[in-house]
């Protein structure tokens, strides 16, 4: 019964995959940065654009850190529901506007302030429910 | 961009769905493998190979790989705020996957813990 409610070594799992999920998207706009795209209207275009992002290192760090987050994910997976894991795993959403203020000094909108409310009270729902699942099926 | 806006919308809706599918594929094949939850880096290593010579598996990666490269044209033609924004409809496709195809019981708390994290995240992005 423990072991599949949200515990704190999981919660930790989930943070270190966040953390290595936006790296993922950090590099995969940088890979996408380096090509020399116009506008993507059709496939021929589009080509154009994989063959420069495929060519551009940060792709393949981008792709190093997928492989990192797909074993990290699949632990997490065998552990928690999807439902309540791929929810958990918007914490990003917090850390992004924490980390901007603390370490870039970043001035935070109100209404963003407001939408990492919204999403930690998500979180904590999300993470009550499967408790309140297990509990149940006691 | 008025008439491109609905053209992202469209392909963002399309990776979330093929992701949706990746993750039902990845978690079905670990719920099929019965792993005991454990900290002990050999069985992991063990877990992760069985995992990777599950054909199923492999179907999910294929859907991975379209999400990735129709993610990879959203994120040339669409701003990243906006692109994560409209993204949140993902976390809807994965609660709707988890209730009607794994069967997962989902409470009135997950629901609207779900849905405040959409909304949440919409004004995270859009801010």
């Amino acid at each position: 019964m423990f072991k599949k409610k949200v515990t704190f070594k999981i919660l930790l799992l989930l943070i270190a995959s966040d953390i290595l999920e936006t790296t993922v998207h950090f590099f995969f706009k940088k890979s996408t940065l380096g090509a020399n795209h116009g506008q993507v209207t059709d496939l021929a275009t589009a080509a154009v654009l994989w063959k420069a992002v495929f060519c551009s290192p940060f792709f393949w760090v981008g792709l190093a850190a997928v492989v990192s987050v797909f074993v990290l994910w699949s632990l997490i997976l065998s552990k928690i529901d999807l439902s309540v894991a791929v929810p958990i795993a918007s914490f990003s959403y917090i850390l992004v506007p924490v980390v901007s203020i603390i370490f870039l000094h970043e001035q935070i909108t109100v209404l963003r302030w407001l939408g990492v409310f919204f999403v930690l009270a998500g979180v904590i729902l999300v993470s009550l429910s499967s408790k309140e699942r297990m509990e149940q099926a006691k | 961009m008025k008439e491109g806006l609905l053209l992202v919308l469209f392909l963002i809706a399309l990776t979330s769905l093929c992701d949706t599918i990746n993750q039902l594929f990845l978690k079905s094949t670990i719920d099929s493998l019965n792993f005991t939850p454990t900290f002990n880096i050999v069985k992991i290593f063990k877990f992760i190979f069985q995992l990777l010579i599950t054909p199923r598996l492999w179907l999910g990666f294929v859907f991975s790989l379209i999400s990735l490269c129709i993610w990879l044209v959203v994120l040339s033609k669409a701003d990243l705020n906006f692109a994560f924004s409209a993204d949140s409809m993902h976390y809807i496709f994965i609660a709707l996957a988890s209730r009607f195809v794994l069967k997962e019981k989902m409470g009135f708390n997950r629901w609207l813990g779900t849905g405040l994290i959409v909304v949440g995240i919409i004004f995270v992005s859009l801010s």
